[in-house]
């Protein structure tokens, strides 16, 4: 990139001065008045096209006798000598092997096919980074900043997690100095209000129960005045059935209340994408996937992470203590591609 | 569980680079993440120079393959409860001047499979050749250091466009060093997102500023880590509120909150 700056007396000058000295194709990056009463102008140039990385050429199979000795001869002796490898094995993009890891983590047929075109068109040679490139054209990671966060509201299937999603959130906001709220809405059920009352004690946290959408309100606007973090759990209930979804809407309507969807990373995949979608027309704007511990495979997990609503967070384990990430499109595709955690 | 990877780069030298690398190794540590900080400038390894601490770790052992990971970093203890992990080249010992991208995916393959850490900071080289930016495209994030100098720009760019390339997709991370104050840290990032905006069509995000501070040259002189020598300076407040960022985004150790 070409970067040159220009002084000029006004706009004007200096955009003529830009285009003289670097040609049509500059943009301004920067301007700015300076003291002299003139103003600065910044300009760069550059190839607008942008090339992926060409793979290198296949080494030309050949199968004479003398190669095949002179390959096998120097493997030997690279052995006998025990000298590291050149370089470890990367896995080289193949769009069948990719296929095979898309389909072995039970990845939707559709967006199995779309993620391996698109991996293909990146001209990547490496496998994990090819993946990667696909998966972010369709993910959005969007983390949940606890420190400025109002009110959560968790909606989703029942034996999602919304409850240890519940106490993960109060505990991630306590360790960023939080003052929290733990919230059983009207409609979750006898064993979880017991299960958030313990987690509010050792998280030193608020504890309330919403009966209706109008208390919940006020315990949301009186809390936001405080400045205090409320978290709401809810039972679970499947969000794509009309009759349950009615109820739910009244909540996710209250201002100050973020929803957020939980899937489990258990279901099949399909499922999941079901769920997921099913979510964001209940108003959910962000989802948190459960289970990737349990889960051996990850289909349901990037299924749920492709929809459109943003990715927050995944959760590896039912305890507390073991919080929160936020993958990224690479560390998804490293889990879809570890030979270690395959299924066979 | 792989470690949360983060590189820091640059293109161009003396942007600081270094010196936020062990920073934020420093602050991360204290957030109670267990960090490897690994010292990939492979020609010319300074982060143990910056710590002030004479023994860096046996990077040459690992990649060559004769050393264990656990063997080749040293603990850096950064306060009485605190510590991290380096692994370096020693300084000054220039090893891997021409070691290229075949040491560095060694070194990357390494990282990847460490599982007793949290995070993995990686301090990538100056330049912006294979290897570094072979570090660059497998990291989950990749914080690209700009200053006020119109060539960090330039290289900050082309750092930009290699990693675009390398990548297909990702872009890095945008953190301004040493500006005067936050409307010239965002000014500085928005000439390169208008740049990789026009050029590249592609947006990096920025994440920050760390303020110009006069402490900062002084604790590198004295070889103390500038979290230790100054902990309430701008900058090192700065370097705090951005490790808590960047953790915010990672799995937290059960020792953190001190439950299950």
């Amino acid at each position: 990139m070409q970067l040159r700056t220009f002084l000029a007396r006004d706009m004007k000058e200096a955009l003529s001065n830009v285009r003289a000295d670097m040609g049509p194709n500059a943009v301004i990056i920067a301007s700015e008045k300076s003291k002299s009463g003139g103003v600065m102008v910044r300009a760069a140039l550059d190839e607008a096209d942008i090339e992926p990385e060409a793979a290198p050429p296949e080494p030309v199979e050949t199968s004479s006798v003398a190669d095949f000795e002179t390959h096998y001869r120097d493997g030997l002796m690279r052995r006998l000598r025990n000298a590291p490898s050149e370089a470890p094995a990367r896995a080289r993009f193949d769009r069948t092997e990719l296929m095979a890891a898309l389909h072995r983590h039970r990845t939707p047929d559709s967006l199995a096919h779309a993620l391996a075109e698109d991996a293909n068109k990146a001209q990547l040679t490496d496998m994990t980074l090819a993946l990667a490139c696909a998966i972010d054209k369709r993910m959005r990671p969007g983390p949940i900043d606890l420190t400025t966060a109002s009110a959560l509201l968790l909606v989703g299937p029942n034996g999602a997690g919304k409850t240890a999603v519940a106490a993960k959130l109060a505990a991630h906001a306590r360790l960023n100095d939080r003052r929290i709220t733990l919230v059983a809405a009207d409609s979750a059920g006898a064993g979880a209000v017991a299960r958030l009352e313990t987690f509010a004690k050792h998280l030193d946290a608020g504890m309330a129960i919403a009966e209706t959408a109008p208390d919940l309100q006020k315990l949301v606007i009186d809390c936001v005045s405080k400045k205090t973090l409320v978290v709401i759990d809810t039972a679970g209930f499947d969000p794509r059935d009309g009759k349950a979804r009615s109820a739910f809407a009244a909540l996710s309507q209250i201002a100050h209340v973020e929803t957020l969807g939980v899937v489990s990373a258990l279901n099949d995949a399909e499922e999941a994408a079901e769920i997921g979608a099913a979510l964001k027309t209940l108003g959910a704007r962000r989802l948190i996937v459960t289970g990737l511990d349990l889960a051996r495979r990850a289909g349901a997990l990037l299924a749920a992470a492709t929809q459109d609503l943003p990715l927050a967070h995944v959760t590896r384990s039912p305890f507390v203590a073991s919080g929160l990430e936020s993958p990224t499109s690479l560390s998804i595709a490293r889990l879809l591609l570890d030979e270690n955690r395959s299924t066979q | 569980m792989n470690p949360r990877i983060t590189a820091i780069g640059s293109g161009k030298g003396g942007t600081g680079k270094t010196l936020i690398a062990v920073s934020l190794a420093h602050a991360l540590s204290h957030q109670n993440e267990r960090v490897l900080l690994c010292d990939a400038d492979l020609g010319l390894s300074n982060a143990g120079v910056h710590l002030g601490i004479k023994e860096g770790g046996d990077l040459a052992g690992l990649i060559a393959g004769r050393t264990a990971m656990k063997n080749a970093v040293v603990t850096v203890a950064c306060g009485p409860h605190h510590s991290f992990d380096l692994l370096a080249a020693p300084p000054g010992a220039g090893t891997f001047a021409n070691a290229g991208e075949a040491a560095a995916m060694t070194l990357i393959a390494a990282i990847e499979g460490v599982r007793n850490y949290d995070r993995v900071l990686i301090d990538l080289g100056a330049g912006v050749d294979a290897a570094v930016m072979s570090f660059a495209a497998r990291a989950d994030e990749t914080l690209l250091v700009l200053t006020p100098d119109p060539a960090s720009l330039t290289d900050a760019y082309a750092f930009t466009k290699l990693m675009l390339r390398k990548t297909g997709a990702r872009a890095p991370q945008v953190l301004v060093n040493m500006a005067l104050n936050g409307t010239e840290g965002r000014r500085i990032a928005d000439t390169l997102l208008a740049a990789s905006q026009s050029f590249l069509r592609a947006v990096p995000d920025y994440v920050g500023y760390i303020p110009y501070d006069a402490r900062v040259p002084d604790a590198v002189r004295r070889q103390s880590p500038l979290l230790s020598a100054y902990p309430q300076t701008p900058a090192s407040l700065a370097i705090d509120a951005l490790a808590r960022k960047l953790h915010s985004v990672i799995n937290m150790p059960a020792s953190a909150i001190g439950l299950r």
